[in-house]
């Protein structure tokens, strides 16, 4: 079982794909519409259907994508993979910016585990480190420096709720489609090329050349390794440096603009106009 | 299940399931953008659709049997939190000029012949707010400091 069933849809059946398709992204961007916060909301009922609705949006594209392709089969990577995406749902629908924060960072966990699942252990370990432990920490910090009481009246209203929201699921619905039209026989996208005549701009032999790597193999962090620092050396450094330049500029722009405010309130003063 | 028998097993739904994961991410990043107005929540949204982007990467990579894509998501790693770094002294500074968060806080900055945005109606807060465990006070009490009481009422 994955995502998107391998056997050809049954040609006579009384609901069509497109039919599922559309339902799934209708009731997708309507349930994202009634959970995003906006205007005239005074009871929990338009946020309980929104739920509904969004999760009957991701049972048909469950439905669709076995239609189209192949079911998932791993209970592990539905669960993670649920984890990551409602998550992901409540990180912009939240009222309270420190909420949504905190979803963000179940949404890291989800979303490291459908990178343990894809094969990347050290991608998905440096995700929670990187990202729930470094930046959503710094995110917080600012947040608590700067949100001027809790729920500012910013946060209960939304620019266009409704054309985002059918924006998002279109989108979705699009590239859901194009993911399930992927097959193996298709040898522009899918088969695996070989590098060397990719890199020539040559057509892509039926058998490849480049070996394809054991992602799975017990040294992959180590191999990893070896790649990032033996064909990418050059573009590491370039990193760092960009690391570095991105420390400095902030701090420049912190203190630089400190300067200037301090400079143009004493010029305002001086001057005497408001 | 052992690794080998993981790989050869299905390469193809795995790829489509991981995309299809990185799809929705990316989707929800998208619709958070647009929508929300507070700009650290539109940077969550952001790094949502990046996030979508490292697990697409990272599934072509294992469908590929390729280190190609796993490199890139390092590197996308690198370039967020650099882009974390100076986005969020850009929010600050923006904070102490207008004392909000709002991103409509700068809409002098549309184009001439847009009209300016306007709240009709806010939304009174609809969950009560929660109530915090008093503690024993103990000590010396500090000087209240009014401006920190008027910052902090809840989260």
């Amino acid at each position: 079982m994955s995502l998107f069933a391998q056997t050809e849809p049954a040609t006579g059946s009384w609901l069509s794909t497109g039919l599922l398709l559309a339902v799934a992204v209708t009731s997708l961007a309507a349930g994202l519409w009634l959970l995003l916060p906006k205007a005239g909301r005074d009871s929990r009922w338009p946020w309980r259907l929104g739920a509904a609705l969004g999760l009957l949006a991701l049972g048909l594209f469950v439905v669709t994508g076995q239609r189209l392709g192949n079911l998932g089969e791993e209970a592990v990577f539905l669960i993670v993979s649920l984890v990551a995406v409602v998550s992901a749902a409540a990180t912009i629908t939240c009222r309270s910016p420190v909420y949504a924060a905190i979803w963000f960072a179940l949404c890291l966990a989800g979303v490291s585990g459908v990178l343990l699942v894809l094969g990347a252990q050290f991608l998905g370990v440096a995700t929670i480190v990187v990202y729930a432990g470094a930046i959503l920490v710094m995110f917080l910090f600012v947040l608590m420096l700067a949100q001027p009481s809790g729920l500012a009246a910013s946060d209960r209203v939304t620019n266009e709720p409704l054309l985002s929201a059918v924006a998002g699921a279109v989108l979705l619905g699009l590239l859901s489609l194009s993911i399930g039209r992927l097959s193996a026989e298709d040898p522009a996208c899918c088969r695996p090329p070989s590098k060397a005549a990719a890199l020539a701009g040559e057509p892509t032999s039926p058998v490849p050349v480049g070996e394809a790597v054991d992602l799975l193999a017990a040294d992959q962090v180590a191999r990893l390794g070896g790649e990032l620092f033996g064909r990418h050396l050059v573009a590491v450094e370039a990193v760092g440096v960009l690391l570095l330049v991105a420390l400095i500029g902030a701090i420049a722009i912190v203190s630089h603009g400190l300067e200037g405010d301090q400079a143009e309130r004493s010029s305002l003063q001086e001057g005497g106009s408001p | 299940m052992t690794p080998a028998v993981l790989l050869a097993a299905a390469p193809l739904p795995l790829l489509q399931n991981g995309l299809m994961v990185g799809a929705i991410l990316f989707s929800l990043g998208l619709v958070g953008i647009l929508t929300r107005r507070n700009l650290i929540v539109m940077f969550l949204s952001a790094e949502l659709m990046l996030q979508g982007i490292s697990v697409s990467l990272v599934a072509w990579s294992r469908y590929h049997g390729d280190f190609g894509g796993q490199v890139l998501v390092v590197f996308v790693l690198s370039v967020a939190a650099c882009e974390a770094a100076v986005a969020l002294v850009f929010v600050l500074q923006a904070f102490t000029r207008t004392g909000r968060l709002d991103s409509a806080a700068w809409q002098s900055l549309r184009e001439s012949t847009l009209a300016r945005s306007v709240d009709h109606e806010i939304p009174a807060i609809d969950a009560p707010l929660p109530v915090f465990p008093r503690l024993t006070p103990a000590g010396v009490s500090p000087e209240a400091d009014a401006d920190a009481a008027l910052q902090r009422e809840h989260v």
